[in-house]
């Protein structure tokens, strides 16, 4: 059924990506999926097919070798089940000829709407070819030229989502940070900087930034921040149970957010939300809506979390212990979803026990497995 | 052509529109793999379950290379198919990959970069890897630092990849390193010395001029050398050049860096991340794939980026299981920390894996215990044995009970019977069936004729086997121990150096402490040659005699036959010379062609210096026609030939007058006729007209111990002859020391009444300032571009700079004699400074004769000090030896700048470190068993007077 992969249309740009992903050459959830969507653009726009079908073979499988290239960028799978969610969308609002039926349950608008109808997806397909013919004999193009302009635009809107996400999360930064507020951060999470800084417009208040070894991406956090005006602490990361007792806030970054609430964050992370955790201080989560992934990490496997090379712990040049010390270098931290209070995402606020209706909402369900 | 594909655009590489070209050198040129390596070529072999080769590419195409030629020889048509077969032919990965077969008499990588030059398929800069490279290096970043310099330095030809390690890193082969000389801030390689484990290299010479050029040097014995070169086009055309280059460290990167005649630089790209390493042999092996187990190679590591495309699983304590399912563990097996197991391969009951890497379709039996073993695909290793420390190839069947213990190594498809026992280190490979050996007959390898008798001979030496493989094995085993000694093979390929590179030998019972690695006490004063000892890394200095001493236990028999040879190449040499010579004076060349055949020959043979200086000015004393009883007319023809050619004493390649003076003694003195011993003092009287010698180097022979034929037998003829020539040369200074006292008097008096010798050098005077000053400026350049301003002739100037010298910080040794220069150019013409002159005279008398006595005292003291004309003034050593480095890894910084620079020029310069003319830095000094102060190879003494003034300057300044 899957198509060869030579077969499949922009395929050399396939392949430069699963090489790139493979050699860590794009690294960052935000930088992965974006180069997915433009893969993905290309993908749909050489594509030839006579109906919907055909399309999502094409995408899955493509989205398939890219996520299996780097299993452990989320964002990569992500923005191709984003990519297909939408496609499906568009073929059903495009053969349904109205956007009425498109009103799905969403929890964003659980006020608006009150209780959840019964859903009517799939009853009109059989009688939606009004504008569009599938498998026209005739012309075998006609299908995939009436579609690929609304299609190529419902790309767009997924890359156009994470070239603003920065500023989505950050909207409402004010409304979460308060002054004289004391808040503590770890690593440097682009979404978290642009949140601080956002809030820094219109609060006065501090924060602490864990150094984050072996990376000290920390260092940078608080460079960037005390350059935007913000008063910056920089602390290592042994005190940050010490300091917790002042901290009014916890705010991390994540890598990628489980299905279960809890979420991959730069190692470090679980210190701080422990920390936390005993201090009942609460913790804030800031990310994208691409960073939702359908997974549960129910068995914590071990290979997850992403070990690098172990250079930054001990230096290559000691030779003697190289022999003698298994060092490992893990990159990422499995944050549980007991120890989050909120996620903030582009998408509204959102506590951990409802991740799993996001994610539902988001994707759909036949792509969990690409 | 490149792949015009939007991946190829999308590489950073690509900003220059230009093809990134790297060519893999997939032969290894070595047997340190056999047997594994029977019937296939190294790059093969599987490391942690994928292809060396694959390895490589992959590092490759990390780096953003488009075009890669895969210079193979032995079983190329392997490498050819694998390389079709593996997805790096796919279009699709950007990479266009050709393989070229070179002839099979290419024996070495230098070898092989002659046939790159000649097949002319290298269009721009390149890397040049070989085919066992394991790396997560940014190659491009390496290759853009490197055209980065290239753009305002035309002669960095390459750009060498180390890595930091320590000394002691599983990684860095003890068998053979090297030690790399850099500066510290442009991470030019100044110098590279090869070292090799057993016999230990006990000294690494360091010429002089590294140091005296650059205030800072790092000494590093702590890199691994990770063998990837971004090297320019040029380097396969200067291999073309210089055919006796063979290998790529040992001989061309030293030989650039010590040839005065290619001026190139080489620079070193001291990695800070990531990770490279060769799997040069077993023992690297063993070290490499650990590495990549405990993911230094991230995120080339088997469960992220698998060059071979497999996919694994990473496990607590770095365990790798292949995904999918297929490996079946049994309940009761052990699976210790970093191992790598293969799909479909089955662990049974109560076998225990450790530290070891499984491939593909194998099974272990209940019970075995693997340590450190490395097992390729399809093997079976059968119930209850015991495997340590062994590499076992592709379809062995091992039978049950073994014991393999470490080192062994099992070559593809043997079978060894049950309960068999190899010794350690064994090494086994299967037996040919007949009909494969009458098949063999059609393959026309020459490689195979050579695999075929090194079989042949394995196979006569099989008595007793069966114990060892037990019943119904296929096995061959090798002979172990010292193969006798084979006088062909290099000294790193020896039996005894190769035990270090042999996995899991720990080579205890090699003596491999040297004996002279404990610090000197008696750092004599004088100290000039930077030796270090390398395996300790610790330094210290020491003059060229007690070098040799150093040198002595070690190597003393090797050191005699190194003489023999050295004997008869230079024999071979001193008549290509004359020949050389002959056809030049013959044939009227120019003496810059003259002189550039002499540097080529005497790169050829590769001697000292002095010997070139010896051919030429004896071949310039014995084209002078005797002219018996008429001296006008001898004098005429003397002059005529040394203005003709004298110039070329000057143009081989370093200019040391008293060394000229010196070996015109000696060539003179050992002249049979009486006749041409006294042309001693016309020639020298003709040099010095020509400015070929200055006043100060007669007397500076004169002084020297050489000079009045000290240590040769008294009473000999020769010994006789020298001093009669010294005689002269006393005449002579007698003469000088008058003659600059009554200078200023009358210039023109003292016309006749003169000893032979006297009359040109006196008309010679007056015309001499100018010259003088010409000459002097020309050596001053070389030294130091940037005096263009003369310093004013001031005495205060004249204070100011022998006062600031000391505290001179930045200048180096050179621009402080420059400025000495400058004074002695400025200074005789101007009137005020003319009242210097005669106190000047005295003084510098004083100071000669000062010298003189000094020097005598320090050949009573025998000869340590190599430093015979040491001027009185002189501050202590040169060469602090309080600066030697702390023991092993940190980077030595030898700082010049610390000594006192005064005495920086004059004390170094006379003993100018006797560098080796070859490559074995411990043997060179053998051979010159005169190791004295004029042996310098180099352009050591280039401005002699202006720093043999310095003192007589500074005492003479209060005068004025």
């Amino acid at each position: 059924m899957a198509p060869e992969p030579q077969n499949i249309p922009g395929h050399r740009a396939v392949e430069t990506l699963v090489a790139k992903l493979r050699r860590r050459q794009v690294v960052g959830s935000r930088e992965a999926a974006l180069e997915t969507a433009i893969v993905l653009r290309q993908v749909v726009s050489k594509a030839r097919f006579t109906n919907i079908q055909q399309l999502i073979t094409v995408i899955r499988e493509v989205g398939r070798r890219l996520a299996e290239a780097q299993p452990k960028e989320h964002s990569v799978g992500n923005t191709v089940r984003r990519v297909l969610h939408n496609v499906r969308e568009e073929y059903n609002s495009a053969t349904k000829g109205s956007a009425a039926s498109r009103n799905v349950y969403s929890i964003g608008k659980f006020v608006l709407q009150g209780q959840p109808r019964k859903q009517s997806g799939g009853a009109a397909k059989s009688d939606g070819r009004i504008t569009l013919k599938e498998n026209d004999p005739d012309d075998q193009d006609s299908f995939a030229r009436a579609l690929k302009p609304v299609l190529m635009e419902a790309i767009q809107d997924v890359l156009d989502e994470l070239e603003t996400v920065y500023d989505n999360v950050s909207k409402n930064a004010k409304d979460h940070v308060h002054s004289d507020e004391i808040i503590l951060t770890i690593g440097h999470s682009k979404t978290v900087e642009a949140f601080l800084k956002s809030a820094g417009h219109y609060r006065n208040y501090t924060v602490i930034v864990a150094e984050t070894a072996p990376s000290y991406q920390g260092h940078e956090m608080a460079r960037s921040l005390s350059a935007a005006g913000i008063s910056t602490f920089l602390v290592p990361d042994s005190s940050i149970f010490a300091i917790m007792s002042r901290v009014n806030k916890v705010i991390l970054g994540a890598h990628a957010i489980l299905a279960n609430g809890g979420l991959f964050a730069i190692s470090g992370a679980l210190l701080a939300a422990t920390a936390a955790r005993a201090h009942s201080t609460p913790v804030v989560v800031c990310a994208g809506q691409f960073k939702l992934t359908p997974l549960w990490n129910l068995y914590h496997e071990y290979g997850a979390l992403d070990f690098a090379d172990p250079s930054s712990v001990l230096g290559f040049e000691e030779g003697k212990l190289v022999e003698r010390v298994d060092v490992v270098n893990p990159y990422y931290d499995y944050v549980g979803p007991e120890l989050v209070d909120v996620f903030i995402t582009n998408d509204g606020d959102h506590p951990p026990s409802s991740v799993y209706r996001l994610i539902k909402e988001t994707y759909d369900d036949d792509d969990h497995e690409l | 052509m490149p792949p015009k594909s939007s991946s190829g655009k999308d590489k950073d590489i690509a900003e220059e529109d230009e093809v990134l070209q790297a060519v893999i050198l997939a032969d290894s040129f070595n047997k340190r793999f056999k047997p594994l390596t029977v019937g296939k070529p190294r790059c093969l072999l599987p490391i942690c379950n994928a292809t060396l080769l694959d390895w490589t590419f992959e590092s490759l195409a990390l780096a953003g290379v488009q075009e890669i030629f895969v210079i193979c020889r032995s079983y190329a048509d392997q490498v050819k198919a694998a390389i079709r077969d593996s997805k790096w032919s796919k279009p699709s990965t950007g990479l266009k990959i050709v393989t070229i077969m070179t002839a099979k008499e290419t024996f070495s990588p230098g070898d092989a970069m002659r046939d790159i030059y000649t097949h002319g398929i290298i269009t721009s800069d390149f890397v040049l890897v070989t085919g066992d490279l394991v790396s997560n290096v940014r190659i491009d970043e390496v290759v853009r630092a490197h055209k980065e310099r290239r753009r305002t330095n035309k002669d960095a030809i390459m750009t060498m990849v180390v890595k930091e390690s320590g000394a002691t890193h599983r990684t860095r082969s003890r068998g053979e390193s090297g030690v790399f000389v850099l500066d510290p801030e442009t991470s030019e390689c100044l110098h590279y010395e090869p070292t090799i484990g057993y016999p230990a290299t006990p000294l690494v010479k360091i010429p002089r001029e590294v140091l005296a050029e650059h205030p800072e040097v790092e000494i590093r014995y702590d890199l691994v050398d990770c063998s990837i070169d971004v090297c320019s086009v040029e380097v396969p055309s200067l291999f073309q050049d210089n055919f006796d280059y063979l290998d790529i460290r040992r001989d061309f990167v030293h030989g650039v860096l010590t040839s005065d005649l290619l001026i190139k630089n080489i620079y070193c790209y001291v990695a800070k991340d990531g990770y490279a390493a060769r799997v040069a042999d077993t023992r690297s092996y063993d070290a490499v794939s650990k590495d990549i187990l405990s993911r230094w190679t991230f995120p080339l590591v088997p469960d992220d980026n698998h060059p071979g495309g497999h996919s694994y699983e990473h496990l607590r304590g770095n365990k790798y299981i292949a995904k999918g399912n297929s490996v079946v563990l049994s309940r009761t097996c052990k699976i210790g920390n970093n191992t790598l197991i293969g799909a479909h391969t089955t662990i049974e009951a109560n076998a225990s894996v450790h530290s070891s890497v499984i491939g593909q379709r194998c099974t272990i039996g209940a019970g075995a215990v693997l340590r450190d073993a490395y097992i390729f695909d399809d093997t079976h290793i059968g119930a209850g044995c015991v495997v340590e420390g062994t590499i076992i190839g592709e379809r062995v069947r091992i039978g049950d009970r073994c014991r393999i213990p470490r080192g062994c190594l099992i070559a593809e498809g043997v079978v060894i019977g049950d309960n068999a026992k190899l010794r350690r280190f064994e090494r086994v490979s299967k037996k040919r069936d007949a009909e494969e050996a009458v098949g063999d007959e059609d393959a026309d390898d020459e490689d195979e004729e050579e695999e075929d008798s090194d079989l042949e001979e394995v196979e006569a030496h099989q008595e007793g086997v069966e114990e060892i493989v037990g019943k119904g094995s296929n096995a061959l085993v090798w002979p172990q121990g010292a193969p006798e000694e084979d006088e062909t093979l290099d000294e790193r390929e020896q039996y005894n150096n190769q035990r270090l590179m042999r996995m899991c030998d720990d080579a205890s019972d090699l003596e491999l402490s040297d004996e002279g690695s404990t610090t000197d006490d008696d750092f004599s004063d004088t100290d000039t040659s930077y030796s270090m000892r390398s395996r300790a890394s610790s330094m210290t200095s020491n003059s060229g005699p007690s070098l040799s001493l150093n040198l002595g236990d070690p190597s003393a028999e090797t050191s005699a036959i190194h003489s023999l040879s050295y004997a008869a190449a230079e024999s071979e040499f001193r008549s290509e010379v004359e020949q050389s010579l002959e056809r030049a004076f013959a044939e009227g060349h120019s003496v810059e062609n003259a002189a550039v055949e002499l540097k080529t020959l005497r790169m050829a043979s590769n001697v000292p210096l002095r010997r070139v200086r010896e051919a030429v000015v004896g071949a310039l004393v014995d084209r002078v026609p005797l002219v018996p009883g008429d001296p006008a007319a001898q004098r005429a023809e003397i002059g005529g030939v040394v203005r003709r050619w004298g110039a070329l004493v000057d143009k081989i390649g370093g200019v040391d007058a008293v060394e000229t003076v010196e070996v015109l003694q000696y060539h003179c003195a050992a002249a049979p006729l009486a006749a041409r011993q006294a042309l001693f003092a016309q020639v020298l009287a003709a040099f010095y007209q020509a400015d070929l010698v200055e006043e100060d180097d007669i007397r500076k022979w004169h002084a020297s111990p050489a000079g009045r034929g000290e240590g040769l037998k008294p009473g000999s003829p020769l010994a006789e002859g020298v001093k009669r020539c010294w005689a002269v040369g006393t005449k002579m200074i007698e003469q000088f020391d008058a003659e600059s006292e009554s200078e200023e008097e009358s210039e023109d008096e003292s016309d006749e009444d003169e000893a032979p010798p006297k009359p040109q050098a006196k008309t010679a005077v007056p015309a001499k300032a100018p010259a003088k000053e010409e000459s002097t400026d020309e050596e001053s350049e070389d030294e130091s571009e940037d005096e263009d301003e003369p310093a004013p002739p001031t005495p205060q100037a004249k204070t100011a700079a022998s006062v600031s010298a000391p505290a001179k910080e930045e200048s180096s040794s050179g621009s402080e004699e420059s400025e000495e220069d400058d004074e002695e150019e400025v200074a005789p013409p101007k009137p005020q400074a003319q009242p210097a002159v005669s106190p000047k005279a005295p003084a510098k008398q004083e100071s000669s004769s000062e010298e003189e006595e000094e020097s005598e005292e320090e050949s009573d003291e025998g000869s340590e000090d190599s430093a015979p004309a040491k001027p009185a003034a002189s501050p202590p050593s040169a060469a602090p030896p309080t600066t030697a480095p702390p023991a092993v890894a940190p980077p030595v910084v030898v700082p010049p700048k610390a000594t006192p620079p005064a005495a920086a020029p004059a004390t170094i310069q006379p003993s100018a470190p006797p560098v080796p003319p070859s490559a074995q830095p411990s043997k060179a000094q053998a051979p010159q068993p005169e190791t004295d102060s004029e042996s310098s190879e180099e352009d050591s003494s280039e401005s002699e007077s202006g720093e043999s003034e310095s003192p007589a300057k500074t005492a003479s300044t209060p005068a004025t």
